[in-house]
């Protein structure tokens, strides 16, 4: 249902994603991990076409993102309503949360309700409630966001795209801003969502994550997709050196500040 | 010292005075509109119409505000342009004013995270929707402070709309002061009423501020705080 | 409408105006910035009473507009038995006015100088005075630069103001050769040209030299 093909993306000269091949099925998690730098941010935001990839292909549902044929074979950028319209079942989740600081928790929730969908004030104030209460946060209804934590932030975050009722949601490092106590609670949300069979993107650090909920993980380095399968494949048995190196960068890490690495939780 | 003269011309120096309020909420109310159009040109139009407009800026900045007055009120019938006194004053502030409020509204509309317009654009808001409903009334609350300061420069710029023959306080009270040579008292008044107008003024943006940013500057520090670093990889 | 020969004939006097509007800024601005630092020590000072008469003469200065201020001074200074010339006047005024504004820029500049240094002149032994002009001083006009160059701008066009009491600097020049030749248009458009030069590069400076610092700060 999001599919790449050839994808490629420059910034000036210097090439960030090059030749990019992925296919995403229904109800697929799929997590993006690889050293700061390789290029996964960029890959997530080019599916989303927050960035403008240059060359190849990108296609929500069957539907070209970002691009039309013109009548001469070319292709042009979209009109902004064809954009919205290609991106419609897509919902983003990102590092910074991104809440309106203007409108309290609900308004933020209902605003593309009402908006983009053009529902009756009544209704979207039910929906937003209703998934303010499964990120459980629908007590913090009518806070200010930058009165909230920023795991709860990123709760409400998750909720206003989940409003939406998009069929694939894309995650930019969603835990990456937060404090280490607040990253559990904004996982499990996550970790529920895919339980549910919503089809995921995640670009992410937590490789505990990845192994327990991911169908498949891709690794990026210097903007190629160096090796990808399931979690524990790619875990336990790194192909490629950089791979192997980037785990074991991981790995050293974690044994020297935490008590319990993260990639023995992989056997559990 | 004989006060009486201002006694005396009171209805004239009230009438002044009426015209000083008009041609400044005037001229404000202009610039604001046009120096709100430009921002948003500014952040959305291609890199010719931009660096048109940045000469208009850059222009209007740089010559005084007097020679602008000139320029329209004598140049402007030599190109088809008569307008009286009064309006070439209202719409001599406006043109003024617009730069100096474009450019505070386009330091408004940048210091708003960008990922903030990428969340609605991902929810499927169109461009207005973003400007109207995240965009606007996020950065009223940042530039207040700012508005209201240049509302009160150019309210002490209405002066000078004297020198063009507008009717207006300063043109009344010199004339009263030429017409009785009590100059020393209608200056005095002058000063004392410009003085009392900018302290209004003033008092009034504090008031405003204060009322505006009591859930927004605490949100607005923190985010500070966090130095967003969203599009890197 | 326009007319190329009485251009030229009138550009030695604009150009004489151009002067005029340069050296009566720059003595505006030289005596503003004495009384700035001036008003400024003021501001600072530990005395409650010295400060409000710091925050008085800023609030009154910066207050009135500058129009009022020249006419006052132009017809109060006769009224009181000194018949100075007009440009005097002119300058007084400039001086005045700017002197408000300049005094705030220094101010800010003087606050974000951290503590400590002041604390180890101090230690070293370093009078209050000393400490001002050889530590506080030469910082804090570093830092301002680009804010006093942006006042020089301000203060450029606003002795245009001057026009008004009667001296030839540029506004005035510009108008008298509009009104003899009835070519309005072309002559304020020359004006509005040399403002332009003048305040554009200077603005172009100012833009440099904040880039430097922030370079050397960073």
């Amino acid at each position: 249902m999001l599919e790449a093909r050839g994808m490629s993306k420059r910034f000036g000269e210097h090439t960030v994603l090059q030749d990019i091949n992925l296919s995403i099925q229904r109800s697929e998690v799929v997590c993006l991990i690889g050293p700061s730098g390789s290029g996964k941010s960029t890959l997530l935001r080019s599916l989303a076409f927050l960035e403008n990839y240059d060359d190849g292909e990108v296609f929500v549902e069957g539907e070209l993102l970002g691009y039309d044929r013109a009548s001469d074979g070319r292709r042009v950028r979209s009109r902004p309503s064809r954009l919205s319209d290609v991106r419609r079942n897509m919902g983003m989740v990102f590092q910074q949360f991104n809440l309106w600081p203007h409108l309290s928790v609900l308004e933020n929730v209902m605003e593309a309700l009402l908006r983009v969908r053009g529902m009756k004030k009544d209704a979207a104030r039910r929906l937003a409630l209703a998934t303010l209460e499964k990120v459980g946060l629908a007590e913090k209804a009518d806070a200010w966001p930058n009165r909230l934590s920023g795991g709860q932030q990123q709760r409400v975050a998750i909720a206003r795209s989940l409003a939406m009722s998009p069929a694939i949601m894309l995650f930019d490092e969603p835990t990456s801003a937060l404090d280490p106590e607040l990253v559990g609670e904004v996982l499990q949300v996550m970790r529920q969502l895919a339980e549910e069979g919503m089809t995921m993107v995640v670009v992410t650090h937590e490789m505990g994550f990845a192994a327990r909920v991911a169908d498949r993980v891709l690794f990026l380095d210097q903007g190629h997709i160096v090796e990808q399968g399931p979690p524990m494949t790619l875990f336990k048995n790194p192909q490629s050196p950089r791979l192997a190196q980037f785990l074991g960068n991981y790995l050293e890490r974690n044994s020297l500040f935490e008590a319990a690495p993260a990639l023995n939780r992989v056997d559990d | 010292m004989d006060f009486t003269v201002l006694t005396d011309h009171a209805s004239e120096i009230g009438s002044g005075f009426l015209v000083t309020l008009w041609t400044w909420g005037g001229g404000v109310l202009a610039g604001v509109i046009a120096g709100l159009v430009i921002a948003v040109i500014q952040l959305s139009a291609g890199p010719w119409v931009r660096g048109v407009l940045r000469c208009y800026i850059e222009v209007i900045r740089a010559t005084p505000f007097l020679v602008q007055l000139f320029l329209l009120y004598y140049g402007g019938p030599s190109l088809g342009l008569s307008l009286s006194p009064m309006t070439a004053g209202l719409v001599g502030l406006g043109i003024y004013g617009s730069v100096y409020f474009a450019e505070i509204f386009r330091t408004g509309f940048t210091s708003i995270p960008r990922g903030q317009q990428e969340a609605a654009a991902m929810l499927g808001m169109t461009a207005w929707q973003i400007i109207w409903r995240v965009q606007i009334p996020q950065m009223l609350v940042l530039i207040l402070p700012a508005l209201v300061n240049f509302t009160t420069i150019l309210g002490k710029e209405t002066p000078v709309l004297s020198i063009i023959t507008v009717p207006e306080l300063t043109f009344v009270l010199t004339g009263v002061g030429a017409e009785t040579f009590a100059y020393v008292e209608t200056l005095l008044a002058l000063c004392v009423g410009y003085f009392l107008l900018a302290e209004l003024c003033s008092r009034l943006g504090q008031w405003l501020e204060r009322r505006a940013s009591r859930y927004l500057t605490q949100g607005v520090q923190q985010r500070r705080a966090l130095k967003p670093r969203e599009s890197a990889a | 409408m326009f007319d190329l020969a009485l251009l030229v004939q009138g550009l030695p006097l604009l150009l004489a105006g151009l002067w005029n509007t340069v050296w009566l800024s720059a003595c505006g601005l030289a005596l503003g910035f004495l009384i700035g630092i001036g008003v400024c020590s003021l501001k600072l000072s530990e005395r409650g009473a010295l400060r409000r008469l710091g925050g008085a003469y800023i609030s009154v200065f910066r207050g009135i507009p500058l129009l009022i201020q020249l006419l006052f001074i132009y017809y109060l200074l006769p009224r009181l038995g000194l018949d100075v010339p007009a440009w005097v006047a002119a300058i007084a005024g400039l001086a005045l006015c700017s002197g408000a504004y300049l005094a705030e820029i220094l101010r800010g500049g003087l606050l974000t100088l951290p503590v400590g240094q002041v604390e180890a002149a101090r230690l070293l032994g370093l009078s209050g005075r000393t400490t001002l002009t050889r530590i506080k001083l030469p910082q804090a006009l570093r830092a301002t630069l680009p804010a006093l160059l942006n006042e020089v701008i301000l203060l450029i066009k606003a002795s245009s103001l001057i026009s008004a009491v009667g001296l030839a600097e540029l506004t005035r020049t510009a108008q008298n050769l509009a009104a003899s030749s009835f070519l309005q248009l072309q002559f304020y458009l020359a004006a509005a040209v040399l403002y332009c030069v003048v305040n554009i590069s200077l603005a172009l400076l100012a833009g440099r030299l904040e880039r430097r610092f922030a370079k050397g700060r960073a």
